[in-house]
This record gives structure tokens, C-alpha cells and sequence, in this order.
């Protein structure tokens, strides 16, 4: 192996080798050439095996790094063609989105995942249409729906109460994003995620990643991450 | 139920209960193993009553409280936007998409009441004999959207103050599926969020008066026209703060990172929790039932 340093965190571990998605022990040789940077949010106590809540925190923390890197760099070059009052509303949206940030980042103190990396991870925003309104309010909403979604999903694998509510605390916050993007675009499109049971959207954390994967500049595994 | 205030009562008569209570999950395997069988057993959802010893006047003692706690306010909430689809003093200003939006929220509000009477099943508490009354919330559009602006903040504070006295372990079957009973409650939780930003984006506009001081989210603890208690602290105010709060976890987040940030930027960005007591006291303050 040529690289085996491995920078590691208590919630995370970023690994130089897509093996660590298969559980492979560190003494192991890697049977594949290393050609991936890999994230894995690690969700159990690597003595006891009991499910912590590192991993699963380590995901909010990213999620409101992409949302929050987002926002920043749409206010730093807005689109002309914004209606009046809609700068405003990306500019609060990107300092509630700052704030969650670094307060999840202070939250897990040295296991953030990204304590030990020389810079934060840049996002790859590429994909999207950040010169028009449109383009940038669908990426909002996309973004937004996916983050009320992930938290939606994330409550149940969560081993410490107060962990439960100060996620809580930020998952009706993004809902509340979420309304008003989907009626910046479209009128009473505001619960258009809400299904005929009442009941708004909930992802896993493998279903996230998926979804969001084309904006990260590593590969992220939660194969570690608590599924029940 | 507020976790935190029923430990130091089981710490009177269980000294390591903190030990046990480290993991929710173990703290529910500790104190829930008898709710857990009879959940299985027989009813759909009934844990925790080993609590009941414990629990003071700020707790549900179980699921089946919780959930008929919710169920209470998803009746309270449908039969709000019920009767001002009705209201005849409505007719006149609540008219195209405005009128569409409460029909979708109203729809909603009727899912989660039928969600909860099925996942309660036998355990479902009566609805009110008289209904609910709202006195004068419908003689204007303006009051209707203060009336359901309260209520949509309460509602969400309210789930957040309850997520954490669901085990996550339940799944009981409603309606021929295993039902995540945690995930379900957060999953009307966002729901709610969504119904209050969508009221407070139509007071901003023209038929309620362009009141654009009103934002989706809480700034501070404004109430807007709104009982003040809605966005207060309630008991312990540890646990439950007002929305004005600005601190969390220990840190004070107007000065975070390196940047300093607003304090309507702070309590904007936290949806504070309240407890059973003080929101069962709003929705009495306001409402006869």
C-alpha cells in the first residue's frame, strides 16, 4: 500500500482507499490500486460496537456545508435578473445556513470529519444553472427538500436525546427554507413533497448521498452509518 | 415529556440512573422493556411506564399520550381551517391560490388526524364532544392568518418537544405497514414548519396587509399579532427556551467561527422545542374545547 495514512476522527475517517466501504481492516493490503478519496462516517464505537452519534452528525454537518457553500457563492455573484427582495432572502438564507454550520462543526469539536484536512471540502456546483433566477431558486429548492428529507430520516438513528433535538431545532428551519423556495417558484407549491398521507418526505442517508454525490468532490460512504 | 427534568426525579430513587440513561436507546431498554412487550402484545404503541413514577406535570407518560397529545392539536388545527374554508366573513378575501393553500393544509391536517387515530387504534382519545371553538379568529382575513400562524409555530414546537419520548425502535403496524413512529412524528413535524412559513409568506402579501416585517422563519421572539407565549420559553426554560434564544450547546452563535452574526440570523436559523403543559395553556388561551 502506498499511501496508508489515514486521517481519522472519532465520527469520521477519511481513507485513502474505497476498500474502507468494505470493511476491510486497516492491516489488510488493499487489493485495488488506490484511486479515490473516501469519507466514511463511521456510526458505531469502534470498541463496543454501540451505535454513536458521530457519524450521523458528521452528515448534518456536511449537508449544511453544501447548503451553506451554496448559498454563498450565489450571493457573492447573483444572477441580474433576481426580483426585488429575493437578493434578501438568499443573503438570510445563506447566513441561517453559515450558522448551522459552525454550529454542528462546533458541536463535534475534533470528530468533525474534516478537522485533520488542510482546507474544508470545496463543492462542485457545475451541474447547476446559477446565472438565472430560475436555475438558482430550482437549486435551492432541490437543496433544501433534500436537506428536510435527510433530517427527516436521520432522527430515528440517533442514540442521544439531546442530539434528537438539536437536530430538530434545524429541521423545521430547512422546511421553512423549503416552503418559500418552492413559492418563489411556484404558487401553493409550498407542501408539493407532502404525500396524500400527510407526511413529508424522509431519506436515508444512502439515499442522500446519491442524490447529492454529483456535488462532492470525494466519494462519501455512510455504509458505516446505523440504518435502523 | 422533557427528559432531562424526569432524570433528576429517577436519580432520588435510582442513583446510576444516569449511567443507563446515557443511550436513548438503552435508557428505553432499561425503563421500556414492559411498555415495549405490551406494545407488541397488544396495543399499537404503548411504552415507558416505568416513567410513571417519576413523571411530574410536564411529561406524557407514555406514546399513547403523546400521540393523543398530537392528535388533540391535529383535531384542534383541522377544525381551524375547516371552519374558516366555511366562514362566510372569509368568503369575499380567501379566494384563489390564498384559498388553495388552506384546502392543502386542511387536507393535511385531516391525514394526520386519521394517521394518528390508526397508529393509536383502541387507544385513541375521544374528539372533543363540542368541537372546537374560535370565537372572533374568523371575522377577518388578517385575524384568520394571525389565529393559524400561532397555531402552525405551536404545532411545530410542540413535535420537536415530543421527538425525543418516542423510542426508535417502535415500529408497529398501521394500516398493513411497519410504521417508524419516530420518523412519522418528523415527518409531520417539517410538515407543520412548512404550513407556518406558508402563512407567514401570506401575510406578507397585499390581501393581509404586505406585513413584511412578518418572515417564513421566527425572528427573535416576535409574535406578530400572535399570543405572545407562542414563541416564549416554556418549562424548564433550559430545555424549552423562547425563540429568542441565541444560545446552543454551551455557545452563544453570534460569535461563531470567526464571524459574527445577527441575533435575528441566530434565532432564525433554531426552531425552539416547548412542552406539553405550556402549548396545551396556548391552545387554551384561545380556544374552547
Amino acid at each position: 500500500m502506498q499511501r496508508r495514512s489515514f486521517f481519522r476522527a472519532a465520527g469520521a475517517t477519511l481513507a485513502t482507499s474505497t476498500l474502507v466501504l468494505a470493511g476491510c481492516k486497516d492491516d489488510e493490503e488493499p487489493a485495488t490500486p488506490v484511486v479515490n478519496n473516501v469519507i466514511a462516517f463511521n456510526g458505531f464505537d469502534t470498541t463496543t460496537r454501540q451505535p454513536i452519534d458521530d457519524g450521523v452528525l458528521n452528515y448534518a454537518y456536511l449537508l449544511e456545508q453544501l447548503e451553506a457553500a451554496f448559498y454563498q457563492k450565489v450571493v457573492a455573484s447573483p444572477p441580474a435578473d433576481l426580483l426585488p427582495g429575493e437578493l434578501a432572502y438568499l443573503t438570510d438564507l445563506r447566513d441561517h445556513e453559515l450558522i448551522h454550520r459552525e454550529y454542528l462543526k462546533a458541536l463535534l469539536g475534533s470528530k468533525a470529519y474534516d478537522v485533520s484536512l488542510a482546507a474544508p471540502l470545496e463543492f462542485n456546483f457545475s451541474s447547476l444553472t446559477l446565472t438565472t433566477r430560475v436555475g438558482v431558486w430550482t437549486a435551492a429548492r432541490q437543496l433544501e427538500d433534500i436537506g428536510v428529507a435527510a433530517y427527516n430520516g436521520a432522527g430515528k438513528l440517533l442514540v442521544v436525546t439531546s442530539n434528537l433535538l438539536a437536530l430538530g431545532k434545524l429541521a423545521s428551519v430547512e422546511a421553512r427554507h423549503a416552503a418559500l423556495v418552492h413559492e418563489i417558484l411556484q404558487s401553493d407549491s409550498f407542501a408539493s413533497t407532502v404525500g396524500a398521507d400527510g407526511l413529508d418526505d424522509a431519506k436515508t442517508p444512502t439515499e442522500v448521498i446519491e442524490l447529492i454525490k454529483s456535488f462532492l468532490p470525494v466519494e462519501v460512504s455512510v455504509a458505516a452509518l446505523p440504518t435502523t | 415529556m422533557n427528559l432531562f427534568n424526569i432524570i433528576s426525579e429517577l436519580e432520588k430513587v435510582d442513583p446510576e440512573i444516569m449511567d443507563r440513561l446515557t443511550h436513548r436507546r438503552s435508557a428505553f431498554t432499561a425503563l421500556g422493556n414492559f411498555g415495549k412487550k405490551l406494545a407488541l402484545a397488544s396495543a399499537p404503541i404503548a411504552i415507558g411506564s416505568a416513567f410513571n413514577k417519576a413523571v411530574g406535570q410536564n411529561t406524557l407518560n407514555n406514546v399513547n399520550e403523546v400521540f393523543n397529545y398530537a392528535l388533540l392539536l391535529e383535531r384542534l388545527e383541522y377544525s381551524f381551517y375547516d371552519q374558516a374554508l366555511k366562514a362566510a366573513t372569509l368568503t369575499a378575501p380567501l379566494t384563489g391560490v390564498a384559498r388553495t393553500a388552506i384546502e392543502t393544509i386542511r387536507g393535511h391536517e385531516l391525514a394526520h388526524v386519521n394517521l394518528l387515530t390508526a397508529a393509536l387504534g383502541t387507544n385513541a382519545a375521544p374528539a372533543p364532544a363540542n368541537g372546537f371553538d374560535f370565537g372572533t379568529a374568523f371575522a377577518t382575513y388578517a385575524s384568520f392568518l394571525t389565529f393559524a400562524q400561532a397555531f402552525e409555530d405551536t404545532g411545530v414546537r410542540a413535535y420537536k418537544g415530543q421527538a425525543g419520548n418516542i423510542d426508535p425502535t417502535l415500529n408497529p403496524m398501521v394500516g398493513g405497514n411497519a410504521v417508524n413512529l419516530l420518523q412519522t412524528a418528523l415527518q409531520i413535524h417539517s410538515v407543520e414548519a412548512r404550513h407556518a412559513a406558508h402563512i407567514r409568506v401570506m401575510r406578507r402579501g397585499a390581501t393581509a396587509g404586505n406585513q413584511t416585517n412578518i418572515f417564513p422563519w421566527v425572528i427573535n421572539a416576535e409574535p406578530n399579532g400572535a399570543p405572545a407565549p407562542v414563541y416564549g420559553a416554556g418549562n424548564p426554560v433550559a430545555t424549552f427556551p423562547a425563540e429568542s434564544n441565541l444560545m446552543q450547546g454551551g455557545l452563544t452563535l453570534t460569535s461563531v467561527g470567526g464571524k459574527t452574526y445577527t441575533a435575528e440570523d441566530v434565532s432564525a436559523a433554531f426552531d425552539e422545542a416547548l412542552d406539553s403543559t405550556t402549548v396545551t395553556n396556548i391552545a387554551s388561551s384561545v380556544v374552547k374545547f
